[in-house]
């Protein structure tokens, strides 16, 4: 599956992320790279939403890692990683990432994923969405392979 | 009531004596080991050389605050249960716990939040922990990984009347410090390049300043710092004095006008304020000023308190430990047993 979505604004990114999480069924890695600002922690808003997570999703960045228990049938744990601050995967291994890479009932994404490549492998499927920007301030191209 | 706090929940290794009796709040020993500038090297906390540096560090510190007193002179033990790294708050936690197993002494979980909540009341002469007239108090608690803002009806009595949406305060200026090359952290560098720039030259958005609900986003207006960036073909070192002074001026009144709203709101009589973006100047300029305006009082912490110490933690796992029943305390005699980090532990 390779695909280039067009998003005008946030709340395109957000309804793009919602859309692409329906299909998920558990054990999917979303791996999210774009620069500061380019909307990577609202798609995993969408993803969330998407999955029925129903509160609001801050970002992840100080704390590394936060867990979610979205309303699915099949998928209980939504984990929203952040890299921006790590260097090495071993870091993420360290509190607790790799007991949620291989699990059935769990949707991951991870923010700034290019920075723990070595981990991805870990997973079953991994999606990379890449967000770059557009002409306008506000428009993105969301790739998703 | 004599307190030993413990507090490893990022990268400070902090432990507090503290001695409460008849209200009176007597700080005999604090000792902190910061770990900034082994990590600034990396843009950011490592939470594995984090946690590598906490397990040296913790034993020498208790040894200097505890190392010669009797065990029968400490009360309770107090130690950050979350939120925070979980590699980190292990160190603490796991320490905490063998002195209370091997003490026999009470053990106190103590959310790291309500730490920076009490803040203000450290080494502070105006305030005592058995003032009542300041509430209801609006609290604002900010820093890194947290923006929110409280009503405080009592000691241990409060309601989140809203927090951030996406970004934390802090992160917005470790972030926007980044776009701008600035190092790491963000906080102090843009409050230093601010105080050189016009704020009259650029105008970044207040985002939800005027929103019905006390929630916050900063996520939007680094994007915004982001788009102005890139619309500059070279930045000087003006350019960036006034994005800094302009960037930390629209956080700054953000904070500042939900607070005074709340204070409208409900009545309050002070407006207090805690964390680690508790240290911008400004940002306690414009809420001493606000809070004159408003005729309230203002209580922010002295500044070796805005940034994570163990001796917040002591007092408030003091007054956390006050608001028990007498069963509840009971079961702090084999906490040992149960205490468990909570890296994602909300107030």
């Amino acid at each position: 599956m390779e695909k280039k979505i067009k998003s005008r604004n946030e709340a395109d990114t957000l309804n793009t992320a919602k859309k692409f999480v329906a299909e998920f069924t558990g054990g999917e890695v979303v791996a999210l790279s774009g620069e500061l600002g380019a909307g990577k922690t609202i798609f995993c808003k969408g993803l969330a939403q998407g999955l029925g997570y129903k509160k609001v999703i801050t970002s992840p960045t100080f704390v590394l890692m936060k867990v979610y228990h979205p309303d699915h049938p099949v998928i209980k744990n939504f984990v929203h990683v952040d890299c921006y601050r790590v260097d090495s995967s071993d870091d993420l291994s360290g509190i607790g990432l790799g007991d949620y890479l291989k699990r059935n009932d769990t949707v991951v994404a991870i923010e700034w994923a290019e920075k723990v490549k070595d981990l991805l492998s870990q997973a079953r499927k991994v999606y990379k969405v890449k967000i770059k920007s557009g002409k306008g301030d506000l428009e993105r191209t969301i790739e998703i392979s | 009531m004599r307190i030993l706090a413990i507090e490893s929940s990022c990268d400070e290794t902090a432990v507090s004596l503290l001695n409460i009796t008849d209200g009176k709040l007597n700080i005999e020993k604090k000792v902190i080991a910061s770990q900034a500038s082994l990590h600034a090297q990396y843009g950011g906390v490592v939470p594995e050389v984090a946690a590598r540096k906490h397990v040296e560090v913790i034993i020498p510190l208790l040894d200097k605050v505890a190392g010669k007193i009797s065990v029968a002179e400490i009360d309770l033990i107090a130690v950050t249960e979350g939120p925070g790294l979980v590699t980190s708050l292990l160190v603490g936690i796991e320490t905490a716990k063998t002195l209370a197993y091997i003490w026999q002494k009470p053990l106190i979980g103590v959310n790291h939040l309500s730490g920076h909540l009490y803040s203000p009341w450290l080494d502070n002469e105006h305030l005592d922990i058995t003032r009542q007239d300041i509430f209801p108090a609006v609290s604002l608690i900010v820093s890194g990984g947290h923006t929110e803002i409280l009503l405080l009806k009592d000691y241990g009595s409060y309601k989140i009347l809203g927090r951030t949406r996406d970004d934390a305060a802090g992160e917005a200026f470790d972030k926007v410090a980044k776009l701008l090359d600035l190092g790491y952290p963000g906080g102090p560098e843009i409050s230093k390049r601010a105080m050189n720039g016009d704020k009259k030259v650029l105008d970044f958005p207040r985002p939800m300043i005027d929103a019905k609900s006390y929630d916050f986003s900063f996520s939007g207006l680094k994007t915004a710092v982001r788009y102005h960036i890139n619309e500059q073909p070279m930045l000087s070192e003006k350019d960036i004095d006034n994005i800094c002074v302009s960037f930390q001026q629209a956080v700054v009144d953000v904070l500042t006008t939900k607070a005074e709203r709340a204070v409208k709101e409900y009545g309050a009589n002070s407006i207090l304020l805690g964390g680690g973006v508790a240290a911008n100047k400004e940002l306690r300029k414009q809420l001493i000023i606000t809070a004159d305006r408003l005729n309230v009082e203002f209580h922010c912490p002295a500044l070796e308190y805005t940034g994570d110490n163990a001796t917040m933690i002591g007092l408030a796992g003091y007054i956390a430990y006050q608001t028990l029943s007498p069963v509840s305390r009971l079961k702090l005699e084999d906490n040992w047993r149960r205490l468990e980090p909570q890296p994602n532990l909300g107030l």
